[in-house]
């Protein structure tokens, strides 16, 4: 019961020596980079077949090896450990809650820095989505895959139960009155459910303009304490607490178990990334409404959150000139409107520059596909500020997995919203303490 | 048994392959274990404060982490007595002449050749609170509709009936052929002198079992500890708000997922000696009633 660490990069090491030594010697080997991915399902041909081999087949001087290492976390992880080992990955997917670990690993080189003046057009890109990787001004990863969260609908339900099929809720007010009637009515057995719950839970602080940890959100020096247990977190909990009393939520875990009762019909709406939009619709018997993520109502504007993931690139020994040039090829490549349109047609991640949409909208995607535009349109409402940035946390992977479990206290009546969030918060903080000692 | 190996350097060289991995995949990382947790370790830079038994007195200290060994202790009391109980009378069931009992034997063995994975996922899908046909059943017989998404104390029966189910096909072959190792003229003697089924089942066969139902007791409650993350991270993730949150995957959240080793290190020898007591007693107290003929 002990980390064998180093071992297994070990192993790689010796396999690739070995790989190497029986191929044939070639007059100018193409330059090699690998890519460490967590897109697994529909989204892993999207990844492999699409992208990596799309690149390859335009670069013949370059390789790029895709690999999958799991989940988020698993790959964050996995990097890490390739990172000490001293052979890492050059570029490596880490999802946001990564961040302000990959800003201190001291591992990256940021995409600012490598890429020249004028060779990619980040300004082309949309802002909310950019600015979600800058700290400071600079840009550290290159964006790929955002998302954020939006609400499903099922409109036959809604139907049923005698509601306006193109009117989803836009409040936790309208959720609770639109709710008792689905129930009532039996169109569906519960009325709302919700995959990631400690996201919905920033999400809901976004959309109010509200900060959830100090040093505005940690984008102003490290955070140092979460503030999710002030009285708005402890609103939002009891909302859903009431919601749960009530019979109207169906809680059904923690990332994409609850879509499963959305698809049966069991429950009519569903608040969930919007990388789901293109699996939802294909999978649902029914007929699927989207609308902007429901806010506690008479709060500030705010906006709601990215999330998704990014590609950031790892130094590493003996790294050559070439080897850079190529991961800046292949963040053009990325970056290119065709490539970003198709990307966005296939999982639903946002088309995250400019043209992409102008292109998607010239082609009449979005007429066709509006659920697919939504998130698109919501991301656009609301101001700039550090609290619709994005939180910032060291360790955010474990207190994500602390507010899950308050959350599911609160929600199972073993604590008051007010006690879970205390006593998630007391945790919270001590990892942020942890962190900031160690990572000085 | 002397003379029989007639070069003296051979069985060494025969047992160093054993004796090898042993050494790099066990004791080594064991110390190393020991040595670490001792330490705070900065993940990126590898650099290592020492802080003596701090960790250990954090763990201690922990609300969590008592909560966690409660947990424990309650899955694998329920895990080892349910899935070992359970196991015996099946075992009887398949040891007696039915037709088709290679059937029977095989169904019964099945479980334990899937992977955690699979038996995790299987019994997610059955009690799905939405669509699994457990909840649909629960439902149309009571009208409950029982969520083990938000239900602690549901959530850990599912997961004890899953891992006791996962454990069921290995107690059931060591218990048969403990079984068929009962001489039957004990039996028939007891059933002569006038015995029940109830009676010579208790008398004289379940004595008999006893070597094997203590080497079961130990190996189920090794595995209630140690191999049922699988199913954890499959099924719960250790919710729902830490009701299934087991010492084992506590340790893989701590160690794996924030890469804090010196306090995932500690948790491995907390739970390393742990086991070991526990071990020792079963054998100090148990051990005892064991009768090896």
């Amino acid at each position: 019961m002990s980390h064998r660490r180093g071992t297994y990069p070990g192993i790689v090491v010796a396999f690739t020596m070995l790989l190497a030594a029986v191929a044939p010697v070639s007059a100018q080997p193409p330059v090699k980079i690998t890519l460490w991915h967590a897109m697994g399902g529909a989204r892993y041909d999207a990844i492999t077949k699409d992208i990596a081999a799309g690149f390859n087949k335009a670069n013949p001087n370059y390789v790029l090896e895709p690999l999958f290492t799991g989940s988020y976390a698993e790959t964050v992880t996995k990097a890490i450990a390739a990172i000490r080992a001293g052979n890492p990955p050059h570029i490596v997917q880490v999802f946001e809650v990564g961040t302000q670990t990959m800003l201190d690993s001291g591992a990256i080189i940021p995409v600012t820095e490598m890429v020249k003046p004028g060779e990619i057009d980040f300004d082309d890109y949309i802002a909310p989505i950019l600015n979600y990787y800058k700290v400071g001004g600079k840009l550290y990863s290159m964006p790929f895959n955002s998302s954020t969260a939006i609400i499903y609908y099922n409109k036959e339900v809604f139907q049923k139960a005698g509601l306006d099929p193109g009117k989803p809720p836009a409040t936790f007010k309208d959720v609770e009155e639109m709710g008792r009637k689905i129930v009532a009515s039996g169109a569906a057995r519960a009325a709302i459910t919700f995959g990631w719950p400690s996201w919905m839970l920033e999400q809901s602080h976004a959309l109010a303009n509200r900060l959830y940890a100090d040093h505005d959100n940690g984008r102003n020096g490290r955070a140092t304490k979460v503030r999710f247990n002030e009285s708005f977190g402890v609103d939002v909990l009891s909302r859903w607490k009431r919601w749960a009393d009530e019979k109207l939520l169906a809680y059904g875990g923690r990332e994409y178990a609850p879509n499963k009762a959305f698809l049966a019909g069991e429950v009519a709406m569903l608040m969930q990334s919007t990388s789901q939009v293109t699996t939802i619709e294909k999978a649902a018997k029914f007929s699927v409404g989207t609308g902007f993520l429901p806010r506690i109502e008479g709060q500030p504007a705010g906006k709601s959150v990215i999330g998704g993931a990014s590609f950031w690139v790892l130094k590493g020994k003996g790294r050559t000139p070439q080897e850079i040039d190529a991961v800046v090829k292949f963040f053009k490549f990325v970056a290119e409107p065709q490539e970003t349109a198709k990307w966005h047609e296939e999982t639903g991640y946002f088309p995250a520059t400019k043209t992409a949409v102008a292109l998607l909208t010239k082609q009449g995607w979005f007429a066709g596909h509006p659920n697919h535009e939504t998130a698109f349109k919501q991301i656009q409402e609301g101001p700039d500020t550090p609290a619709t940035r994005g939180v910032l946390l060291g360790n955010f992977v474990q207190i994500r997995n602390i507010t899950d479990t308050a959350i599911e206290k609160a929600l199972s009546g073993k604590l008051s919203p007010k006690a879970a969030l205390d006593e998630g918060a007391a945790e919270a903080n001590k990892l942020l303490d942890e962190y900031n000692r160690i990572n000085k | 048994m002397e003379g029989r190996f007639p070069n003296r350097v051979l069985p060494y060289v025969l047992l160093l392959p054993s004796v090898a991995v042993v050494l790099v995949f066990l004791v080594v990382p064991s110390i190393e274990a020991l040595r670490l947790s001792l330490f705070e370790v900065s993940p990126f830079t590898g650099r290592e404060t020492f802080v003596g038994l701090g960790n250990f007195r954090e763990l201690l200290g922990s609300d969590v982490y008592r909560h966690s060994l409660s947990v424990t202790l309650v899955f694998a009391t329920a895990v080892v007595a349910s899935g070992m109980s359970l196991a015996l009378g099946l075992a009887v069931l398949a040891s007696q002449p039915l037709r088709g009992l290679g059937i029977y034997r095989v169904a019964i063995l099945w479980p334990y050749a899937l992977s955690p994975a699979v038996a995790g996922t299987i019994w997610a899908l059955l009690f799905d609170p939405s669509t699994g046909p457990v909840t649909v059943l629960i439902r149309a017989l009571t009208g409950a509709s029982p969520n083990w998404m938000m239900s602690g104390g549901y959530a850990l029966s599912v997961t004890v009936v899953a891992a006791a189910w996962k454990m069921l096909g290995f107690n059931v072959v060591f218990f048969l052929a403990g079984l068929q190792a009962v001489p039957a003229e004990f039996r028939e003697a007891a059933q002569v002198d006038g015995a029940g089924a109830a009676r010579v089942f208790w008398r004289i066969t379940f004595p008999i079992l006893s070597p094997v139902t203590f080497f079961l007791f130990v190996m189920n409650s090794l595995y209630a500890f140690f191999e049922v993350f699988g199913l954890i991270d499959v099924m719960t993730q250790g919710g729902p708000g830490g009701a299934t949150d087991l010492l084992i995957y506590r340790l893989y959240q701590d160690a794996f997922v924030s890469a804090r080793w010196g306090i995932g290190s500690a948790q491995s020898i907390l739970l390393f000696v742990m086991v070991g007591v526990l071990t020792l007693l079963q054998f100090r107290f148990a051990g005892r009633r064991v009768f090896y003929g």
